[in-house]
């Protein structure tokens, strides 16, 4: 009889497909105004993120600053609305680059399967054996402090993730009878592969890319945390908290505050939405 | 009229434990390959950079002509790179890391001194992951569509989205500087005063494992308790609680344990987050730290060791996994 | 005190769907009831009912009576008891419904050890004695081993075990054969219908299949969509139903001695002087599985067959018989070791590579495959995949193909309006319709129907092989049927060839060999086949 049924049946037999509810709307609306403060930011800040004001240390938020300043008088909000930029644009970037190479090496890797399957997951777990901020350290040891090196490492850190999920759900779908019927109709391999297997995957993998930004920023971020990333005084999120952990022993809470609270709505409003893309196509790992 | 019999059982005793060690060997030779290439891209990432390799190691020092000398016969830069590398391994397999550059010490001397400490918080938050990731997964998973599910997904992904920083910035705050319940720096002296100190980091540390394992438990535990044995045992008669222990929880294992697998290198690596945060003196910040000053040898030494913890865990999760699920001694057929 | 008692039970969910409409049945002492139901009929559902397993937020009014005692609203140690003592339930899927991941001992002395608090020594002697008494070969073997070591039909006697350790009154068996080949069902139902002599215990039986009911129950409910549409002895609901539903469910079902519609001949009368080519020849075909670190297993040895110009063969054979082996080498998906496929003259055995050669091979062959859910792309709406395989083979404009499409559509019994569904919103049968239409598309010379009606319903099932057989009359189609069932292919084939274990056993034309066949295995399965009891 037919066996349990897992990706493509997902869409076939979840007859209701929930609306998107009132907080994934929210969820959205938020990233877009982070992207849009990204990408408009000269025009959205109040003031220069370099500017320092040391009339100004670590003032209570007024009018003149909403959110207070820094330990060297700096605006928060302007750098927080600063910060925006290294804090998304990075992220994305690993993201559509791993999305894309992982889904290519995963679908041939799935659809192919035989030694140049086995070749590549021997690769991928020599990779999946560096969690992702290691590779990240690693890079910046090697080339030095910065966004690019760490860029790159964590592409490579997370293709062998997507390209493994992307293999599953391939291998899962090769030996689905509808690849069989297309065979028999006279359809070539690389067709059925890219015109029609490919196109029931890509939901599943782009729905787990979503959650991935969300990492990605997490470990970016941490990476100028630590000082290794974004070097000062470039304003970005993780960079500022570090700079503040001087002043929060001293008790000035905003500086830190303010951009923390600002990764953790970003990385929810993604995991809301990644979640919610998740649900709506109902598939995932096959059993 | 004899009952027809499609599947021979598989023979008892000789041919099982055969299949057995073979299963063993296989992954014991896997582990090794693994960490023999991740050792190769260890040593040899050096040569990715552009330039001398010599003047590499030495960057941010102003050597002088002996010096470099020194350095290169003490390293054996002069030496072909197959033949370095054969060295390095060499001295590993004999517990020598080589030389720190900034501490003048023994690599494995700075290294052993750290390692207490983050093995510790490791511990600590390991077992919080365990203890909270468990529960809320499982609860979320029994109270399905409920209430209470929707609210540990809730609880779930904001505390998934605490990344390690920032959690240790706010506990700090909140705990440490406003509240002055625990201390905000240090290690402390002695065992006890040692877990005081780790605390809030253990719980900084956590706090995004914890939303994993969750996740994954109440994952697992779904998909086990919409399974047809689920519905026969309790029409057997069994209460509730047995069946959920008996038959959810046990068949749930098998993910929960491999992702357990793959988390504690990133809890390893993780550590030099809230160590970083909380000044503590462990492998994370040193490693950390000698990226900061260029010392490559301790550099490789802890990334090296952060593979192969990797690499052994996940290898015995593997051994492990005919006990979690029978089937996989008969290969993927018998799914 | 009737064993079970089921009065106007009525169940609906919260957001008003009302799954059943008042039900009511009785089960006497040691009286074996059938409820027959196609899907979507309720009878799963009413036979859960009995143990009380039904979904969390159910709302249910009625009453159902095990013993006496009222399971609706039972409080929990009630429930625990009922379960414990009085009824007990086997299910479809034997590989489902045990713990993969636990022993057989362990499955069957569960209950024994944690609800009646036995000690392991006890239980497994019971256990054993359980094992013997539903005649598992070597009990004592199989008391240690993992259920993936076990055949289907050995894990269904498995199951039964645990059912009868609490010797219950009452025995719910959930379509309890349908996931088994003939000959195991076969021996299975002999199983149950001793242990409920043996036991004196009233059985409710739940079932699709009518002549399997009327073989083995004393009476039977027909249901349809949440309410009993008929009940009866089965000499009455079988050969006089009143419903009219009832009427057309005994008319769709197959059965081997039913006079039903002879097989349409299309094609030329075969004059004796000079037979001429047969559309599809199979002459030792062979293909033999090598797995590593296993031995080898022969799919298929040295198969021939033909088929004449318009004509219809079935292949008969169970699971392991490699039916569908020899269907998948004809349709170019498998090679072929040795042995030779011809259609229509032209040799067809090489797997084709070339774009060209898979056109060719796809002209000679179509098939349709028999997961309806699967067969489809799920993204693709019915008339795209139609129109997909027009202009694959010819040059056709996009509004050409979309009409030609529509026409096909038609053929095949759906409507224009059709071509816009994605297979998800389409039932069973109307997938299945879209992929004989694709299918047709391609105007093959051979249709190959690999089970193409196993999954659908009785009714459902009637109607997809009434189009097949139009589709032949009117295109002289050669159809090449696989099927596990030999009812369905006494109505639509004229030959038939039976397989197991690879060979062919025996070969004829389909009614002489049904009624008198030569081969003890062709023999066996149709003795396995359920023979309504008309007493």
């Amino acid at each position: 009889m037919t066996s349990t049924p897992t990706l493509a049946i997902g869409v076939l037999r979840s007859p209701r497909t929930p609306r998107p509810g009132i907080v994934v709307l929210a969820s959205v609306l938020v990233l877009g105004a982070f992207a849009l403060a990204a990408v408009f930011a000269p025009f959205l800040a109040p003031y220069d993120p370099h500017a320092v004001d040391f009339s100004a240390i670590y003032a209570s938020p007024t009018l003149a600053h909403p959110l207070g300043t820094d330990g060297l008088g700096r605006d928060t909000l302007s750098r927080m609305i600063y910060g925006a930029r290294t804090a998304l644009i990075a992220p994305l970037i690993v993201v559509f680059a791993s999305t894309v190479l992982g889904i290519l090496l995963g679908l041939v890797a799935g659809w192919r399967g035989g030694w140049l399957d086995a070749a590549l997951g021997r690769l991928f777990d020599l990779v999946f054996a560096f969690p992702a901020l290691l590779l990240a350290i690693m890079a910046v040891a090697l080339f030095g402090k910065g966004l690019v090196a760490p860029v790159i490492a964590m592409i490579i850190a997370y293709v062998p993730y997507v390209a493994r999920l992307t293999r599953s759900l391939v291998a899962a779908e090769r030996s689905r009878p509808y690849v069989s019927a297309y065979r028999v109709q006279g359809f070539g391999g690389a067709w059925i592969a890219l015109r029609r297997v490919l196109p029931n995957v890509t939901p599943v993998v782009g729905a787990q890319s979503t959650l991935n930004f969300g990492y990605v920023l997490a470990e970016l971020a941490a990476l100028s945390f630590l000082g290794l990333g974004v070097q000062p005084p470039t304003a970005d999120w993780g960079a500022m908290i570090n700079e503040s952990q001087a002043g929060l022993l001293g008790g000035h809470f905003l500086p830190a505050i303010v951009p923390a609270v600002a990764v953790v709505i970003v990385v929810v409003a993604v995991n809301i939405i990644g979640e919610a893309l998740s649900d709506r196509i109902g598939g995932g790992m096959p059993a | 009229m004899a009952p027809g019999s499609a599947a021979a059982p598989a023979a008892v005793g000789g041919s099982r434990t055969s299949a057995a060690v073979r299963r063993v060997a296989g992954k014991l030779g896997g582990l090794l390959l693994t960490l023999f290439l991740a050792s190769l891209l260890v040593f040899f990432s050096r040569f990715l950079v552009p330039g001398d390799p010599v003047r590499f190691l030495l960057r941010g020092r102003e050597p002088s002509a002996e010096a470099v000398a020194a350095v290169t016969a003490q390293y054996g830069l002069d030496l072909p790179p197959w033949q370095q590398y054969l060295n390095w391994v060499g001295g590993i397999l004999h517990g020598d890391f080589g030389r720190s550059l900034q501490y003048r010490q023994d690599v494995t001397i700075v290294i052993a001194e750290r390692l207490p400490v983050t093995l510790l918080l490791v511990v600590m938050a390991g077992s919080i992951i365990a203890v909270v990731g468990l529960s809320l997964g499982t609860v979320a998973a029994l109270n399905r569509g409920r209430a209470l599910d929707r609210l540990t997904l809730i609880a779930l992904t904001t505390l998934g989205a605490i990344p390690s920083f920032v959690g240790s910035i706010v506990l700090i705050a909140v705990f440490a500087v406003q509240l002055g319940w625990f201390p905000s720096f240090g290690s402390g002296d002695g065992f006890l005063d040692t877990v005081y100190h780790l605390v809030l980091p253990s719980i900084a540390l956590a706090l995004v494992f914890i939303v994993l394992i969750g996740k994954v438990t109440r994952s697992a535990m779904v998909e086990q308790l919409r399974r047809e044995h689920v519905e026969v045992a309790t029409s057997r008669g069994l209460a509730r609680a047995l069946v959920v222990r008996r038959h959810v929880l046990r068949n749930a294992l098998g993910p929960i344990i491999t992702v357990s697998g793959i988390l504690v290198a990133g809890l390893f690596v993780a550590s030099s987050i809230v160590e970083a945060a909380f000044g503590l003196s462990g492998i994370g910040s040193l490693l950390v730290q000698s990226v900061d000053r260029l010392d490559f040898p301790v550099v490789q030494a802890i990334v090296l060791l952060v593979v192969t913890v990797f690499v052994v865990v996940n290898a015995v999760v593997d051994l492990l996994e005919p006990w979690i699920d029978p089937r996989s001694t008969a290969g993927d057929s018998a799914r | 005190m009737n064993v079970l008692e089921i009065d106007a039970l009525a169940i609906a969910l919260p957001d008003g769907r009302r799954l059943l409409h008042g039900i009511s049945l009785s089960v006497a002492a040691g009286e074996t009831v059938a409820l027959v139901g196609e899907s979507g009929s309720g009878k799963s559902l009413t036979a859960r009912a009995v143990l009380g397993l039904l979904p969390d937020r159910a709302e249910t009014t009625g009453s159902v009576r095990v013993q006496g005692r009222e399971v609706l609203g039972a409080g929990g140690k009630e429930l625990l008891g009922i379960r414990r003592h009085d009824a007990a339930m086997i299910f479809q899927d034997p590989r489902a419904s045990i713990n993969p991941m636990r022993t057989i001992g362990d499955h069957l002395t569960e209950s024994l050890r944690f609800c009646e608090g036995w000690d392991r020594g006890r239980a497994r002697e019971r256990a054993i004695e359980l094992l013997a008494a539903v005649r598992l070969p070597s009990p004592e073997d199989r008391f240690r081993q993992y259920p993936f070591e076990l055949s289907g039909g050995m894990l269904q006697r498995v199951m039964i075990a645990g059912a009868l350790t609490s010797s219950p009154e009452l025995l719910v068996c959930d379509e309890p054969t349908t996931a088994l080949d003939v000959t195991t069902q076969a021996e299975i139902i002999t199983l149950l219908t001793e242990l409920r002599a043996s036991r004196g215990m009233g059985m409710l039986f739940i079932t699709h299949d009518l002549n399997l009911a009327a073989s083995m129950c004393d009476r039977v409910y027909v249901m349809r969509a949440g309410a009993v549409e008929e009940q009866g002895t089965a000499r009455q609901v079988l050969t006089a139903p009143r419903a009219e539903y009832t009427r057309r469910l005994v008319a769709a079902t197959p059965t081997l001695t039913s006079a039903g519609p002879a097989p349409a001949r299309s094609g030329p009368a075969v004059s004796a002087d000079e037979p001429p080519t047969p559309m599809l020849s199979v002459r030792g075909l062979s293909k033999t599985y090598h797995r590593s670190g296993k031995s080898p297993v022969a799919a298929v040895v040295a198969a021939s067959l033909e088929i004449p110009r318009g004509g219809t063969l079935a292949v008969v054979g169970e699971s392991g018989s490699g039916k569908s082996t020899l269907a998948r080498m004809i349709v170019g998906l498998e090679q072929a070791d040795e042995g030779d496929i011809v259609v229509d003259g032209t040799n067809r055995t090489a797997v084709p590579r070339t774009r060209d050669e898979r056109l060719a091979h796809a002209r000679s062959v179509q098939m349709v495959f028999q997961d309806p859910y699967l067969s489809l792309d799920p993204r693709i709406p019915a008339g795209r995949a139609i129109e997909d395989a027009l202009r694959l083979h010819r040059r056709m404009t996009a509004t050409d193909a979309a009409a030609r499409a529509r026409d096909l559509l038609e053929v095949v019994g759906l409507d224009a309006g059709h071509a816009h569904a994605r297979p998800r919103t389409l039932s069973g049968g109307q997938r299945q319709r879209v992929a004989i239409a694709r299918a047709l598309a391609i105007e093959p010379d051979v249709l190959v129907l690999d089970e193409a009606t196993s999954a659908l319903d009785v009714s459902v099932q009637a109607q997809v092989l009434e189009v097949v057989a139009r589709i032949r009359g009117e295109r002289g189609l050669t159809v090449l049927m696989i099927s596990h069932d030999l009812a369905v292919v006494r109505r639509v084939c004229d030959h038939t060839v039976v397989m197991r274990r690879g060979e062919i056993v025996e070969r004829g034309e389909t009614g002489p060999m049904l009624d008198d066949p030569q081969h003890p295995y062709t023999r066996l399965l149709i003795d396995s086949v359920p023979h309504p009891v008309m007493s």
